[in-house]
């Protein structure tokens, strides 16, 4: 017998992977960061285009807000250390517009006259003059209830970025001026540069820290599976070479590091092994089944019954992923591509880099199990599948439905991430915040419609009011900001009581002019450019409301967008909520996308590999139940969907498929052999079935690592894979066989 | 002060009068403060009228036009001036009438047609801006000669002109808070007292706003008189520009004309 070519040149085989890693090391060197996961967002996407346009004219609309607390704000060391806090935000060219009880202007009529002025001129000294003070913010509809809280427990200072600072410089200049004014205030932060700061360090730390544990864990459980410490070297030396090649990839095709891309070595780290343990698997199989054959046979036995369902594996594998290529996230199909290229390199050292070694080695001692005769735990389970599915196949196959029902029911409840807030436990201050901001400031979501034309038209400035009025009845709406109702605070300023201009729009174009004018000769001319173009002819209407579902969030924008539909002057409608929506929105529906295409392209594989439909349906079968069941769960635990989550499927689906071709593989093999449908399914589940389970569950020790850490975010990412994992390989090594043993399938015995 | 000062004071700084020419024996030993007087003094005018042109642009070169009609007289110590606005056509007829008091804070009261209402004006900041322009109050107005500290920093040419390059300094936190900067630094001309630029430093101490005065024109009475100012926020791209489409000293104005009661009639 000819010796291959690969244990010919086992060397040259072994050198030259180790020279592609080392090579492939370098351009890792070269990866850039890039955290801002809207920046990948279609650029035709509506809310986006139009919040892009809206940040150019008015500025941005997604602050950083410091929230203050203590017994009474108005004390004398708390408004002192609001009043240099805010002095030093103002300076600093990293904030372009900085709100708090110092930069506020209050605008009220006395004597006859408009006053336009700063909420606070003076710190008070004195009980009387701070209560005074305190009356005084109660009348401004600006302040209160939106700087300072109703029992004045609470401030707030909001800081709006000019936008092309990065998060971290930030966080360091707000972190910086907290610690230069220290205070007896509890302080905590909110907004998304601050969110997206504590997830690229204290999550991305805790990822970190826990995943290389994962990794260890994983890799003692396969030393014990395999009783020999090759079985976990082998297959761990592959994933972290394609893991290597994947992401050498992404600088190397001029892409930048996405949030999304650190899912590339996490779908690596549960997809790559699964080859190298195959292999491993079937080497000492053969080793116990023919204690004499020399090694190099039965590398070279290994590599021919192999090739074709590792190849099959890894292939329909790449399709699935390749799904993500339908995906409309950049990131999404960043990750389809990096993802097959590394499996692609997996597969392929599994059947060349490992043999090549193997052969190099001597036989060792070899587990008994390996043989399909062990009496370990995970034998005896696997004899117990066995017996089971090949006794009572209905009895599974009604089981499975009836899980399958109930979790199906679990998809209506099933919910898309309206936000990041998911991202903290409830007790993380970042969660405290949000509900202190939602009950006390009205909220921190924002919705802004800017109205063009001529803004100083009465009709125009009628109709922002009544819409005002209209959405002020929602009771999830805060606030309502516009140059109307800034208008109708001069009106009151202006006119007396009782007045038929007091309170209201003046009647003529002329008369909003000279408002205008008069606050002109009194006010800032940079107080209404939030509100207002420089020539009048845009106008922004901003809505403060708070929400925590998606199903709140439609109902506003439904709402908004109702009432505005006839407005022939509104031209825009934006909002860092909407483009938050949207992007959930657009995660989701490109996921659909994405397993549909994944879900008919592995069918038409399998159908072509085993030549039969039935098998293309067959082999799909645990794929769709494990993504149904996966997604329904996530219903009934009310774990949502959001970006990371939504991309877990795709795991499944390079999972899902592998799990079924192994077992038919050998089914085929075993039937072809001579056996009938029982001793083939009972051979099957206790070899190939060893190795599918050693895959899945070195996977699912690794991955349960993550259940320690802090956050919610990351324990849900863990579930997820986990369960998974589970759902897949139950599927699998118990349904499937069940629905062969009912009938045998044809394209078993070809 | 208050935003009174606004037009009167444009008038004053725009309206930039050598009173005399000076010996160069008496320019000898003059200090900072002297200098800066005398300046100030120069632009003291008792009667006036005048048509203008404000022009405010935005960092895009977006531009608002307001054009005005300005009448200045003393009555009493009292300076009182009224200033009319003839365009844009939605604030025509808008009329504001300013009485400086000399010892207290001036009053102001703007008369609205579309309304046909006046009311008074109340604002306490000197930063704040005039009538949305990069001009304000403060340099509006006479400054208050104590609030400050001055030095001559060096002398200098520019365009031609020979000038002190002086400093006023705000002598303490409240002076800065209510001017809205730190100090400024002006090049007032040597001999004539001519005020050609003016450079502004924020409370940080980095240049915030410069203002050009040109088109000095000799009146009859021997004065001279600036036609055009201009005034650039360097941090913001912000500018605006007076510029005087008719003057006249003189007003033949009735004290009566300048009484509240007959703002709009």
């Amino acid at each position: 017998m000819r010796d291959l070519l690969i244990i010919k040149h086992r060397w040259l085989v072994i050198i030259a992977t180790l020279l592609v890693v080392g090579i492939a090391v370098f351009p890792l060197f070269n990866s850039h960061i890039n955290p801002d996961i809207e920046s990948y967002l279609p650029e035709t996407m509506p809310a986006r285009m139009s919040e892009e346009k809206i940040q150019e004219i008015f500025g941005e609309s997604d602050p950083i807000i410091i929230l203050f607390e203590t017994e009474d704000v108005l004390n004398d060391s708390t408004l002192k250390r609001i009043r240099s806090l805010s002095k030093g935000f103002n300076r600093m060219k990293e904030f372009d517009m900085v709100m708090s009880l110092f930069d506020a202007k209050n605008i009220k009529g006395e004597y006859g006259s408009m006053i336009v002025e700063p909420v606070i001129e003076r710190i008070p000294n004195t009980d009387k003059r701070r209560e005074s003070l305190r009356e005084e913010i109660i009348a401004n509809e600006q302040v209160f209830k939106l700087l300072v809280s109703e029992d004045f427990r609470y401030t707030i200072i909001i800081l709006n970025s000019k936008g092309d600072f990065p998060d971290e410089v930030l966080m360091e200049a707000v972190n910086g001026s907290l610690e230069e004014f220290p205070g007896d205030e509890k302080v905590t932060i909110f907004g998304h540069p601050y969110s997206r700061y504590e997830v690229n360090n204290a999550v991305a730390r805790d990822f970190m820290i826990l995943m290389p544990l994962g990794l260890v864990l994983m890799f003692v459980f396969l030393i014990i599976s395999f009783r020999q410490k090759r079985g976990a070297f082998l297959p761990f030396l592959v994933v972290i070479f394609s893991i290597v090649i994947a992401m050498a990839m992404i600088p190397l095709l001029g892409w930048e590091i996405s949030v999304i891309g650190i899912l590339v070595p996490i779908m690596l780290i549960a997809i790559a092994n699964d080859y190298g343990i195959h292999f491993i698997a079937y080497y000492q199989e053969l080793i116990t089944a023919h204690p004499d054959m020399p090694v190099k046979q039965i590398v070279t036995e290994a590599i021919r019954y192999l090739k074709k369902p590792i190849i099959m594996t890894g292939l329909t594998t790449i399709v699935g992923v390749g799904g993500l290529l339908a995906h409309i996230m950049l990131p999404a199909r960043q990750m389809g591509v990096a993802a097959g290229i590394g499996i692609a390199f997996a597969v392929l050292l599994s059947l060349v880099f490992i043999p090549a070694v193997l052969v190099m080695l001597k036989k060792g001692k070899i587990p008994e199990s390996s043989s399909g005769k062990g009496n370990t735990l995970m034998d005896r389970i696997l004899s117990s599948i066995a017996r089971y599915t090949t006794t009572k196949p209905r009895l599974v196959i009604y089981f499975f439905a009836t899980f399958l029902i109930i979790v199906v029911f679990g998809l209506s409840r099933f919910q898309l991430a309206a936000d990041s807030s998911g991202l903290f436990s409830k007790h993380h201050p970042y969660n405290h915040t949000l509900s202190i901001l939602n009950r006390e400031f009205g909220g921190t979501k924002s919705l802004r419609v800017v109205f063009e034309g001529d803004i100083k038209d009465p009709a125009i400035l009628n109709r922002m009011d009544y819409y005002e009025k209209e959405i002020k009845k929602l009771p999830e709406v805060g606030n309502v900001t516009s140059i109307a109702s800034i208008i109708k605070i001069m009106s009151k300023a202006i006119n007396d009581p009782g007045d038929s201009l007091y309170n209201r729009i003046p009647y003529t174009r002329e008369g909003v002019a000279q408002y205008l004018m008069l606050y002109s000769m009194s006010g800032d001319p940079e107080d209404f450019e939030d509100f207002v173009d420089f020539d009048y002819t845009k106008a922004l209407f901003s809505v403060q409301y708070q929400a925590d579902n998606m199903n709140t969030l439609r109902k506003i924008e439904n709402t908004v967008l109702s009432l505005i539909a006839a407005d022939a002057n509104v031209t825009m409608v934006g909002g860092y909520s909407l483009v938050e929506k949207d992007l959930n929105q657009a995660v989701a529906d490109g996921q659909v996308h994405s397993l549909l295409f994944a879900f008919i392209a592995i069918g038409i594989v399998l159908c072509i590999i085993f030549r039969s439909i039935y098998a293309g349906i067959l082999g799909s079968l645990p794929l769709l139940f494990t993504i149904i069941s996966l997604f329904g769960l996530m219903g009934w635990l009310g774990i949502e969907l959001n970006i990371a989550t939504a991309l877990l499927s795709s795991i499944a689906i390079g999972l899902g498929v592998d799990y079924s071709i192994h077992l038919f593989w050998r089914l085929k093999s075993e039937v072809k052999s001579g056996s009938n449908s029982e001793e083939a399914i009972t051979v099957s589940l206790r070899t190939v079935g060893r190795g599918i389970t050693i895959n899945a569950f070195s996977v699912i020790i690794g991955f349960s690592v993550l259940f320690l850490s802090a956050f919610p975010y990351i324990r849900s990412f863990a579930f997820l894979i986990i369960t998974s994992i589970a759902l897949c390989l139950l599927a699998s090594l118990v349904l499937v066989p069940a629905i062969c043993m009912l009938s045998t399938p044809k394209f078993l015995k070809k | 002060m208050t935003t009174y000062s606004t037009m009167k004071n444009s008038v004053k700084i725009v309206l930039i009068i050598s009173l005399a020419v000076l010996s160069s024996n008496n320019m000898i030993g003059q200090s900072a403060r002297e200098i800066s007087d005398k300046a100030a003094n120069a632009i003291d005018f008792p009667s006036m009228e005048m048509t203008s042109t404000l022009k405010i642009y935005d960092n895009k070169g977006r531009e608002r036009v307001r054009q005005l009609v300005t009448a200045s007289k003393k009555f009493n110590g009292i300076t009182k001036t009224m200033i009319k606005f003839t365009a844009p056509a939605d604030v025509k007829g808008t009329t504001m009438l300013v009485f400086d008091n000399a010892e207290s804070d001036d009053d102001m009261w703007i008369y609205m047609p579309a309304l046909r209402k006046s009311r008074r004006i109340v604002s306490s900041e000197k930063s704040k801006s005039f009538m949305g322009s990069e001009f304000t109050n403060a340099d509006m107005s006479r400054p208050i000669l104590d609030d400050f500290v001055y030095e001559i920093l060096r002398e200098e040419t520019i365009d031609g002109i020979s000038c002190w390059l002086i400093e006023a300094r705000c002598k303490d936190e409240d002076v800065e808070d209510k001017n809205g900067y730190l100090r400024r630094v002006s090049w007032i001309e040597k001999g004539t007292y001519l005020t050609h630029k003016v450079a502004y430093y924020d409370l940080d101490n980095e240049l915030y706003k410069v203002q050009y005065t040109r088109d000095f024109r000799k009146q009859s009475s021997g004065g001279y008189f600036a036609f055009f100012m201009e005034k650039e926020n360097v941090q913001n791209g912000r500018k605006s520009i007076m510029a005087i489409d008719k003057f006249q000293e003189g007003s033949s104005m009735s004290e009566s004309a300048f009484s509240p009661n007959q703002l709009g009639k």
